[in-house]
């Protein structure tokens, strides 16, 4: 009898290690935003334990994301945290940046919303929230493009499908906000293109904190509801 | 990427994905511990054109008396303390005294069938939240037109 015996072909073996590269990067992406789920999902409504709770999921997700950039030889660098590479990355920006204000003023315009750029946290001088955006910024940037997309590239590629993972899951974890849902899976496909051609997160930090500024002093408050995402939504 | 690395990255995401179960299980059974009264005994008996009662017995605090809230067709009426008598319950050994009973008197209805549900509200650990259990099963009534209408 027969039986298919004979030892794999290199070519073979390449195939079978890049499917399983590809197979963790899928399983990375998802235990990353599953800790994002639970943390906003399930923790902040659980009874009878602090929320300080929350750090178990995150604590987790930050050591798998570290974990892992190390065992894929991933530099600071090839991350994102870089300056060569800033100009060129707020350049290809500009353009969506513009674009996105202009249908902010647009659309609060039209849904009768008084514009006020001192909104953001009133008890705090503008250019602190600023600066605390941009922080908050530049950590979900990190994890979105320097962990998600570098992954979403390994499993699609370089290229509109792991954009679109990319916005995916930036959007969703953002449900039940709708108007945020829909706002960030259109940010995140941007800023995960731009991130393709130029990966520098401080740049995307910048513009994240620039665009969330615009949105929360031009659309209305009850729209975005406080930018509460999670089971934080209904409280 | 090599395969050291893969083994270990495999076994920290199988690491994380059960420390991940077990904490959102603790949390789950965390939860319904703190917002249930796993000591609440009671009975809704009936329920009519002219009241609706039963008792409520917390068997991990006998001598407290349950607060109960009324519900017809899922609209909040009324909320009173369960602590009218009712020897039955006592003698039946499903309350250490005769002073469990609730009676509520049925409000003006619409024409038509409705349904009554009972629950015993428990404030537990935390001053932060308060929970509704209900009280045996939800009970239909009718009422009947007025003649002439």
């Amino acid at each position: 009898m027969a039986l298919d015996s004979e030892p794999p072909t290199t070519d073979q073996r390449a195939s079978s290690a890049a499917l399983t590269d590809r197979t963790l990067a899928v399983w990375e992406i998802v235990s990353v935003a599953s800790s994002i789920v639970i943390a906003e999902w399930m923790l902040a409504a659980a009874a009878g334990f602090s929320k300080a709770i929350i750090a178990v999921p995150v604590g987790l997700a930050v050591l798998l994301i570290l974990l892992s950039h190390r065992a894929r030889g991933e530099t600071l660098r090839d991350i994102g945290f870089r300056f060569d590479n800033f100009l060129r990355a707020l350049y290809l920006l500009a353009a969506p940046v513009f674009i996105f204000a202009v249908v902010c003023l647009i659309i609060g315009w039209r849904l009768g919303s008084s514009f006020d750029f001192f909104r953001w946290h009133p008890k705090r001088y503008l250019v602190l929230q600023l600066a605390l955006g941009f922080v908050w910024a530049l950590v979900q940037q990190c994890v979105l493009q320097g962990f998600i997309n570098r992954r979403a590239m390994l499993v699609a590629g370089r290229g509109w499908r792991s954009v679109l993972v990319v916005a995916a899951v930036f959007g969703l974890l953002h449900l039940p906000n709708v108007w945020i849902t829909i706002i960030t899976l259109l940010a995140g496909a941007i800023w995960a293109a731009v991130y393709q051609r130029a990966p520098n997160l401080f740049a995307l930090a910048l513009s994240h904190s620039v665009m969330t500024w615009f949105i929360v002093s031009t659309l209305p408050p009850w729209a975005l509801h406080h930018l509460r995402v999670g089971v934080g939504y209904f409280f | 990427m090599n395969l050291f690395s893969r083994g270990t990255l495999v076994q920290l995401l199988i690491g994380k994905s059960v420390a991940e179960a077990l904490l959102v299980t603790a949390v789950a059974a965390g939860f319904y511990l703190t917002t249930t009264n796993l000591n609440l005994r009671g009975w809704l008996d009936q329920a009519d054109t002219e009241t609706v009662s039963g008792w409520a017995v917390d068997d991990g605090n006998a001598a407290n008396r349950v607060d109960v809230q009324l519900f017809i067709d899922d609209q909040f009426i009324e909320q009173r303390s369960a602590n009218d008598f009712r020897p039955d319950v006592h003698q039946a050994k499903r309350a250490e005294d005769d002073w469990h009973g609730f009676v509520f008197k049925t409000p003006a209805l619409p024409p038509g069938e409705h349904e009554a549900r009972v629950y015993a509200v428990y404030r537990g650990a935390s001053a932060t939240r308060r929970t509704l259990q209900i009280i045996g099963k939800p009970l239909h009534f009718r009422i009947n037109a007025a003649p002439g209408q």
